[in-house]
């Protein structure tokens, strides 16, 4: 167990620019944090993805905590938060959306389903193209061109932050979107 | 950590991660691998100042903007006059500690770890203005009869109110705007009704209507519409969530 204010010491020194002090904070709580989301959400795929919208909104919020005040409550708060916004998504989605079954393979000659690849590479570019412009904009730059962030942000114009938080989001949203694919996912 | 010094890059292990499905926990899950792409390059924040303080700063630039809208128009001539009856006074000073008390609650309900029941906080005022104006309206009935139901149109009033409100809850609104990804809607809720209750004490201190019920219509009208318009219009101040 962590010493008694050791937590907001490390939060006080990521808010002076320490990211040693940072990464050792979000390392530690991520236990809490995971609790508090499992509390919330029983799929643990779907709790892991609210620790991470809580992550994100941790460092979006950073400049707000108070050191005089425990942090504890305060991550779980976040934490929280997040949890009930995804529950919230999860239940709308499960309200439109129909489960498909699995699509049988088509033909048994190995040569005929070498289509597929063809196939999941058109999802892929559609998928990509679906995505917010600010986020393919920021996964074109820093994923496949694997320019320096530095660079991508000069030259999309988007600040280090913004790029590394949409740049997370789109392959959230292209893992998720994949994964929900019937046939992937499961080592095929 | 492979944190460098004068070289913002992804992180190694984030990059050109495969795009299957590998998510979870463990010593290079997601969840780890976003820490290490947030701790780099980490840039240092200013502290927001305490909610209090905030609270403060967004009152006395209400004061100010409401001493100016006074110095414009002039304070009403019977002002003494008015502020001896102990309704007037009872109805001005339950606004004023209505607009006081949601700002503090809209700074405080602003921060994650803030106890939700600070909301709670200008129920009390509220309750006393609304039952203020309401008394006003049946001690009008009983002094000036039915002429006191006369109800006639007020616009200098819902505009003034929604004229020096709409900038100040729009100013409420961008002190408050890490609210966005904790509890946007208590506090676009608490900074509209804030701004307005303000904007209708100092206008009670400018300008006389006859009646109470004119008070309460014209008045609560501006209040509602300056609340609607906070939440419908507000969201785009509010950070979204990360």
């Amino acid at each position: 167990m962590a010493e008694a204010g050791e937590w907001e010491s490390w939060m006080t020194a990521a808010q002076a620019g320490d990211a040693r002090a940072y990464d050792a904070l979000l390392r530690a709580a991520l236990p809490l944090l995971r609790n508090t989301a499992r509390r919330r959400i029983r799929d643990p795929a779907e709790a892991e993805d609210a620790v991470q919208d809580a992550l994100l909104t941790i460092h979006q919020l950073r400049h707000a905590y108070d050191p005089a005040r425990p942090i504890r409550p305060w991550l779980v708060a976040i934490c929280e938060r997040r949890a009930i916004d995804r529950l919230r998504r999860s239940g709308r989605r499960q309200g439109r959306e129909i489960p498909l079954g699995d699509a049988g393979e088509t033909l048994a000659a190995p040569l005929a389903n070498q289509g597929e690849a063809r196939v999941a590479a058109a999802e892929l570019r559609a998928a990509v193209a679906e995505l917010p412009p600010a986020q393919r904009t920021a996964l074109g730059l820093a994923k496949l061109e694997d320019l320096p962030l530095a660079e991508a942000s000069a030259r999309s114009g988007m600040s280090v932050g913004a790029l590394k938080v949409a740049t997370h989001r789109a392959v959230r949203a292209l893992r998720r979107r994949l994964a929900a694919r019937p046939g992937t996912g499961s080592g095929e | 950590m492979t944190a460098r010094k004068g070289a913002p890059g992804w992180p190694a292990s984030a990059r050109r991660r495969p795009l299957a499905p590998g998510r979870g926990e463990g010593p290079d899950g997601a969840s780890e691998r976003l820490i290490a792409e947030l701790a780099l390059g980490l840039r240092p924040v200013r502290r927001l100042p305490p909610p209090g303080l905030l609270a403060l700063l967004w009152l006395a630039l209400a004061g100010l903007v409401i001493g100016l809208a006074i110095a414009l128009h002039g304070l009403r001539p019977d002002l003494a006059a008015a502020m001896a009856e102990p309704g007037e006074r009872a109805q001005f000073l339950a606004s004023l500690a209505t607009g006081v008390a949601a700002a503090l609650a809209a700074a405080m309900l602003a921060r994650p770890d803030r106890s939700g029941r600070w909301g709670l906080l200008p129920l009390a005022p509220l309750g006393l203005w609304l039952g203020s104006l309401g008394w006003g309206c049946l001690a009008d009935l009983g002094r000036l009869g039915p002429a006191a139901w006369s109800l006639g149109p007020s616009w200098g009033c819902l505009r003034f109110i929604l004229a020096l409100g709409a900038p100040l809850t729009a100013a409420m609104l961008l002190l408050l705007r890490h609210a966005g990804p904790v509890r946007p809607g208590p506090v676009l809720l608490l900074g509209g009704l804030a701004a307005a209750a303000l904007c209708s004490a100092g206008l009670s201190l400018i300008h006389h209507l006859d009646a109470m019920l004119m008070v309460l219509v014209w008045h609560g009208a501006a209040v509602a519409a300056l609340v609607a318009l906070g939440w419908a219009l507000g969201r785009p101040l509010l950070a979204r969530p990360g």
